[in-house]
């Protein structure tokens, strides 16, 4: 696999799909994991359908993976993972959230969105989140893909988003076992399950700039023994000590000199 | 104290309000409002000794902290992290109604408290570096201010205490002071104790020289931002539990407890 290639069609096309992260038998174990983790979720009273972002409740959305099951720590530091991420915003990030969707048959498709434009104002020059995407089921067009418009993560203004935005949308394709890495400003949206009797399992690996506020507040969410189990490396990418938000100040010196324009 | 209108002529900064609309109408024109005798003496007194007493303690057990964009070898001036971990009144000014209308007025609701610290001068004292301070977002801006800085007077702000110097109107050039525009000419922003001062966050500003030799002078920043950025202070982390118990509901949501769409917990507000 070249993966500056891979790099290089996100820089350009604002997504890429990357095949093989995991083998078959590894895709199998994370997607009964997830279920068990779906099912752990209820169990702790935290609704898995219908939670009021899916048109109804084909979707299950499972939100804290990080604290059901050690898998998932794995994943989004996965080292490939990463260096996607880092090619595109830098070092300077955090993990903003790791969620999964699983789409079932009769599931719907969201509105066109960048998920950029829905959170930060215009204009958006620059990426400050990424999406890694892990596929942990076959994904094509008949069982849901995320659809998008190659290009648009160079839309910077609202008013640049084309009229017929939707219908200029693409599913990604990729094999169960891959990685889809998106920048935060392309225009996607969900795609409808419309198989018969095939799953749609996604989870979404989002990551942002250390700026911006994580979507998941992981010093309140995650459990002592899930913390105590962290690298120091992770504990900086969850944001959980006194860091980020402090990068851009860096070039601004301390004043070596006591300086003074005040008027005698 | 010169605050006299003429001298507001002369510099360009606008004239101590206390009308909300004037306050308004003087952030969009200058970047800045300065609203007078908004704590009452008592208060006041209350207030200034919660944060003496916190400086003070700092200073003895070797807890200061420097901050970035200060002069390094300064001893003398102060800076106190974290207030509302400190003493409770310091909520009163998070949440105090006039300031807080100002600040929904300027970046919306919900917002964020990034932090409220204090920035004490001493004697001597040397400027910062100036600044903007959303100097975080990265280049271009958006349109609007994506904060909003309330400095509570809690001494008399001189220019010869080392009052706050801005450069009025320079939050209309929507970026921040290049290396060069460091020396752009500033004025000292003087209000009497129990004033407060809104900065939106665009507006280039430093702490001033203190040219006295024996007086000191408190300010306290209570710093807010759009909810979509980081807070600069870790609340999760850091903030005194009583406070989180017995917060406001308008304080739950400026500390990020309760919240919509980031900081959640589970995919539910934690409070």
């Amino acid at each position: 696999m070249d993966l500056e290639a891979k790099k290089h069609q996100l820089l350009e096309e604002g997504c890429c799909v990357v095949p093989g992260i995991l083998t078959r038998a590894e895709t199998d174990d994370v997607r009964q994991r997830l279920w068990r983790a779906a099912e752990e979720s209820e169990r702790r009273g935290v609704p898995t359908r219908r939670i009021g972002i899916d048109p109804n409740e084909h979707n299950v959305r499972v939100f804290h993976l990080l604290e059901l099951d050690a898998v998932f720590r794995a994943l989004i530091q996965n080292p490939v993972a990463i260096d996607f991420v880092t090619a595109l915003l830098g070092p300077d990030f955090l993990i903003s959230n790791f969620t999964a969707n699983i789409a079932l048959p009769g599931s719907r498709s969201m509105k066109l969105h960048s998920d950029q434009g829905i959170v930060v104002p215009e204009p958006w020059f620059h990426p400050w989140s990424i999406n890694v995407i892990w596929c942990l089921d076959d994904i094509d067009a008949e069982n849901g893909a995320t659809r998008y418009i190659p290009g648009s993560h160079r839309i910077r203004w609202q008013s640049e988003v084309p009229e017929n935005a939707a219908e200029r949308t693409v599913p990604f394709e990729a094999p169960a076992g891959s990685i889809a890495v998106m920048d935060g400003r392309v225009w996607h949206t969900s795609g409808a399950n419309v198989s018969p009797s095939r799953e749609r399992a996604l989870l979404f690996g989002y990551y942002s700039r250390s700026f911006i506020r994580p979507q998941q507040n992981w010093n309140a969410c995650l459990s002592d023994t899930t913390v105590a189990g962290l690298s120091a490396q992770m504990r900086a990418w969850l944001g959980l000590d006194a860091r980020a938000n402090v990068k851009l100040a860096e070039p601004l010196r301390i004043l070596d000199t006591a300086a003074s324009t005040a008027n005698p | 104290m010169a605050t006299h209108a003429a001298d507001h002529g002369r510099t360009g900064q606008p004239a101590p309000t206390r009308d909300p609309a004037q306050a308004l109408k003087d952030i969009e024109a200058f970047g800045l409002c300065i609203v007078p005798g908004v704590l009452a003496a008592d208060k006041l007194a209350r207030v200034r000794d919660a944060l003496y007493r916190a400086a003070s303690e700092d200073r003895a057990r070797g807890w200061e902290q420097k901050f970035r964009l200060d002069y390094a070898h300064d001893d003398t001036n102060q800076r106190v992290w974290n207030l509302l971990s400190r003493d409770p009144v310091f909520t009163d000014l998070v949440e105090h109604d006039v300031a807080l209308d100002l600040v929904k007025s300027v970046i919306g609701w919900p917002a964020l408290l990034g932090n409220i610290s204090a920035n004490i001068t001493g004697p001597g004292g040397g400027e910062m570096v100036l600044h903007a301070d959303q100097i975080f977002v990265p280049e271009p801006w958006p349109a609007a201010p994506q904060g909003v800085n309330v400095a509570w007077c809690i001494d008399d702000f001189t220019d010869e205490t080392g009052a706050t110097r801005v450069v009025p109107g320079s939050h209309r050039r929507n970026r921040s002071p290049t290396a060069e525009e460091a020396t752009t000419a500033s004025v000292a922003v003087e209000a009497p104790a129990g004033s407060f001062i809104v900065m939106e966050s665009r507006v280039w500003h430093k702490t001033g020289h203190n040219r006295t030799t024996d007086r000191r002078r408190a300010g306290i920043f209570a710093w807010y931002t759009r909810p979509i950025y980081r807070q600069q202070e870790n609340w999760f982390l850091s903030l005194n539990p009583a406070i989180r118990q017995f917060a406001s509901d308008p304080m739950l949501v400026l500390l990020g407890y309760r919240t919509q769409g980031l900081g959640m917990v589970n995919g539910k507000s934690p409070a």
